[in-house]
């Protein structure tokens, strides 16, 4: 009961009309195009947000401050972000009953708005500030994490979906991994390496990989164990860090990890509106 | 032969001893959700791949971090661009696994295949021939006409790569169809399960 026309049950006539009309019927024939203008939004747009609050977290281009970083990549992030909602729109209007019934697509729109107010509310001015809120930020990182922990409890609970949540917890791992130094980052990845292990031995040894009835708890309290795992790291990657390299204090850095995370989601629950 | 290698991958290796029993290749083909979250983590990773090394091609344009010497952007951002690329590569070689013979003989794949061996090659000169004198532009807003080319021809090569990629997943050439003669010759159309339907011999 998540998909848009269980939220938006009245606007279905109009939804069902909009491939017929300006300008989804002219999209259409092009649909495959449109895709890859699309997705090379989003890789713009990954791209320097990555950069971005990996600056924030204290990783990355640390020979330049954090506001050196963010005028780099602000006109990319920008066209990034316009790419991936105009080419949105057009490629929605020419395909609109497939999202209106995606659970997948609720969960993309509250990441995508989670997304815009943790880069354009929280992220950016961060960055502008040489790492430090603003009066603003505080209630936009709020607002942003919300509908950013919204977004993931659609993901979680949506039909044949929610598989798609292991790409944000592969890039929570991978973003850790990348920031984490010595000590911290060999355990972690041992760590990483002892959950992986365990996780193929229950799906190809214990078990069978079709024996739903044990794997599927069995899943779920991994994913518990994974995010623990990650988080822990994380947690002690931000306090350890302090404010070195001119980085973000804990707050900016734990902000950034969500950052960038949220538009993992986002692109996330896109790519699941075709599996679902 | 490269063929029938392709087929005894997707058919025979890891194929238990029932007749029914699927290969490793079949096997994860028909998995319920490896295979998405495959194919999604290779679409995902060219937020990491891609996009970064867009942002130092721009540089080596001069259209951004103009302030910022080339030699740092390429320290700092291409461990990521790396990272990005084996995380592509691993995820898109299991796909490949997956279907070896419906990629084989799709004209897409053939094409993204071209243009990654393109961007491989103009890496491959950027590294040991334009970049050798990189300390004399290092800090140039700039660089040079050569690093310049070398941007471009990686950014059309990558956009090449990306597009050919995504229309694989779309039928328009797929073998069996009535397809113009070239189409099945570049594709090898005649060898495949679905054979070779000439449009030109049905028009007749």
């Amino acid at each position: 009961m998540i998909a848009p026309q269980d939220i938006f049950p009245a606007i279905g006539p109009w939804v069902s009309a909009l491939d017929e009309t300006f300008p989804g019927a002219q999209i259409k024939p092009y649909f495959a195009q449109w895709e890859v203008l699309h997705i090379l939004s989003l890789a713009l747009l990954g791209g320097a947000s990555i950069l971005l609050n990996l600056r924030l977290i204290g990783s990355g281009l640390t020979d330049e401050s954090p506001s050196e970083v963010r005028r780099g990549v602000l006109p990319w992030l920008n066209l990034g972000v316009i790419g991936v909602v105009l080419t949105g729109i057009l490629i929605g209007t020419s395909n609109p009953e497939r999202l209106y019934t995606s659970e997948a697509f609720t969960a993309k729109m509250l990441g995508l708005a989670a997304g815009l107010i943790l880069t354009y509310g929280v992220a950016l001015p961060a960055a502008k500030r040489d790492g430090r809120l603003g009066a603003g930020s505080g209630i936009a990182a709020a607002i942003g994490l919300g509908i950013f922990g919204l977004c993931i409890g659609v993901f979680a609970v949506a039909k044949l979906v929610n598989p798609g949540l292991w790409h944000v917890i592969i890039a929570a791992a991978l973003i850790v991994l990348f920031v984490t130094r010595g000590l911290t980052r060999i355990v972690y990845l041992a760590g990483l390496l002892a959950l992986v292990a365990t996780q193929l031995a229950l799906h190809q040894v214990i078990w069978k990989p079709d024996d739903y009835a044990h794997l599927d708890p069995a899943n779920k309290v991994l994913i518990l164990v994974y995010l623990a795992w990650i988080l822990a790291a994380a947690a002690l990657q931000i306090v350890s860090s302090g404010r070195t390299q001119n980085g973000g204090g804990p707050a900016v850095k734990a902000l950034a990890y969500a950052a960038i995370l949220v538009w993992v989601a986002t692109a996330a629950a896109g790519r699941w509106i075709a599996f679902a | 032969m490269i063929r029938d290698f392709l087929v005894w991958l997707a058919t025979q290796v890891g194929k238990g001893p029932g007749e029914y029993d699927p290969s490793w290749s079949e096997g994860l083909a028909s998995t319920l959700n490896v295979w998405g979250l495959l194919e999604g983590t290779h679409v995902l990773s060219l937020m990491l791949f891609a996009g970064t090394i867009f942002l130092v091609d721009f540089r080596l344009l001069g259209w951004g971090f103009k302030k910022t010497p080339v030699s740092v952007i390429s320290d700092r951002v291409l461990p990521l661009t790396v990272f990005g690329f084996v995380l592509m590569v691993t995820t898109g070689v299991l796909l490949f696994y997956a279907k070896p013979l419906l990629y084989y003989h799709n004209l897409w794949f053939r094409l993204k295949l071209v243009f990654l061996a393109v961007a491989a090659i103009n890496i491959f000169v950027f590294h040991f021939r334009v970049q050798n004198d990189r300390d004399a532009w290092d800090t140039a807003e700039k660089p040079p006409a050569k690093a310049r080319l070398s941007a471009t021809v990686s950014i059309l090569s990558w956009i090449l790569v990306i597009t050919f990629g995504r229309f694989i997943a779309y039928d328009w050439f797929e073998c069996g169809k009535p397809l113009p003669h070239w189409a099945n010759v570049a594709q090898e159309c005649a060898v495949s399960e679905r054979g070779a339907i000439d449009l030109t011999e049905m028009t007749k």
